[in-house]
């Protein structure tokens, strides 16, 4: 590593101000985390038998898209800084794809459930798996704009502005699969 | 721009911040929330308990919300200059601001209709206090829609000395997504999603009522700045 590369200060992706909305929302969920796990130590038998009926293949496939639509996003910002726009086009589309395929799997997974007679208010498990699930979901539809705005926004032409929008949309894009990795832990795994 | 009044229009945000909060909590004692499940003479029991309080705090809430619409000028104010002109996310802010405080004023009406007869049958005083709760914490969507205009307004801001930092943009988003859980009050009666839940009581009123002094400071800024620049 070079002098100057020691001296840089440290790189903020994306704007400063986007980290609000960020942190915000991480706080929220958080919140939810923290509310779900003492609820659930009051009555441990009724979450984990309640989790038996969770179909964890939906639970795992959904956790292969988000992991692989962030890994697209951060090739994506790879490109956009080498100043390849096309080619952050392209990832961004992969992205994209993941994203509807992980909203498609839900609707799947919701089917069935609802179908099986699991509802929002059939248990106190069940209500968190469909309202935590639900705004996270929401997430991923809020996400998904995000990666379209991005998309477009790749067709100018590059700037430190643009750069910089990227990288904000991608911070967005990383929080919303991190929420879903400890989602999947807290609602699919948890024993 | 007369500066005085823009200035009394952005105050009056704290007034009703203070009047509410008396309102609320030691006045009517609606915080914290009544249970959901409480039966109807339980709930009836609060009414006829202490009717007289109960009445004057829900006329000190009923009676600060029209200054909301005061604030709600001054933020459709604010917004001109970002969007230089009345631009549709100002013209949104007003409408979407105007109609909550619409649903802050209602909801006092309807539990000043139980208060007013509390010795009627419970099972009335329950439906109206249902319907207060209902009407006060379920609307998300003009709140919402409110904070999303803003927060787009913020961020679409491309003046050489914007209005408000970027941040507050962001801020006004993430508020706009903390209000949302309030709307499923309607599939719960215990839990955090009821509403007496953490979700939709507790966070979403100190973020209201927070959001309303976060706003003060960063306006009365925007507008003394704007007084300079004239």
């Amino acid at each position: 590593m070079s002098d100057h590369a020691e001296h840089r200060p440290p790189h903020l992706p994306g704007e400063t101000g986007v980290w609000v909305f960020i942190l915000g929302d991480m706080l929220m969920f958080a919140a939810f985390f923290i509310v779900f796990m003492s609820y659930r130590s009051e009555d441990v038998a009724l979450y984990v038998n309640s989790q038996h009926t969770l179909n964890q293949h939906f639970g795992a496939l959904n956790t292969f898209f988000m992991l692989t639509s962030s890994w697209c996003v951060a090739l994506a910002v790879e490109a956009g800084r080498a100043g390849w726009q096309a080619r952050a086009q392209t990832w961004l589309l992969g992205a994209m794809a993941c994203a509807l395929c992980f909203v498609g799997v839900k609707f799947f997974e919701y089917s069935e459930k609802i179908a099986a007679g699991f509802t929002l208010t059939t248990n106190d498990f069940f209500m968190y798996y469909f309202m935590l699930t639900g705004l996270h979901l929401m997430h991923v539809l809020l996400g998904l704009g995000v990666l379209c705005y991005l998309w477009f926004s790749l067709r100018a032409t590059p700037s430190a502005a643009s750069m910089r929008t990227l990288e904000s949309g991608a911070s967005f894009w990383h929080m919303v699969d991190i929420l879903w990795i400890v989602l999947f832990a807290l609602l699919y795994l948890l024993r | 721009m007369n500066t005085r009044n823009e200035l009394l229009c952005i105050w009056s945000a704290v007034l009703f911040v203070v009047l509410f909060t008396i309102g609320l909590w030691p006045l009517a004692h609606f915080l914290p929330a009544h249970s959901p499940t409480a039966s109807a003479e339980d709930i009836a029991a609060l009414y006829q308990a202490r009717p007289w309080q109960m009445r004057l705090g829900l006329f000190v809430m009923m009676g600060c919300s029209g200054l909301v619409c005061a604030f709600v000028a001054a933020i459709t104010v604010a917004m001109k200059r970002m969007e230089n002109g009345l631009g549709v996310l100002t013209l949104t802010q007003l409408s979407a601001g105007t109609c909550g405080a619409v649903f802050l004023i209602v909801p006092c009406l309807v539990w000043t209709a139980a208060a007013y007869r509390p010795e009627r049958s419970p099972e009335l005083t329950l439906l109206l206090n249902d319907l207060g709760w209902i009407m006060l914490f379920m609307p998300f969507t003009t709140f919402v829609i409110q904070n999303i205009a803003i927060g787009l307004a913020v961020l679409g801001d491309r003046n050489a000395s914007p209005e408000m930092p970027r941040w507050v943009g962001f801020m006004n988003l993430w508020v706009a997504v903390l209000f949302i859980p309030g709307g499923f009050l309607t599939f719960f009666k215990t839990g955090p999603f009821a509403w007496n839940g953490v979700f939709v009581y507790w966070i979403p009123l100190v973020v209201f009522l927070g959001w309303y002094l976060v706003m003060v400071v960063l306006l009365r800024q925007g507008a003394l700045r704007a007084a300079r620049a004239a």
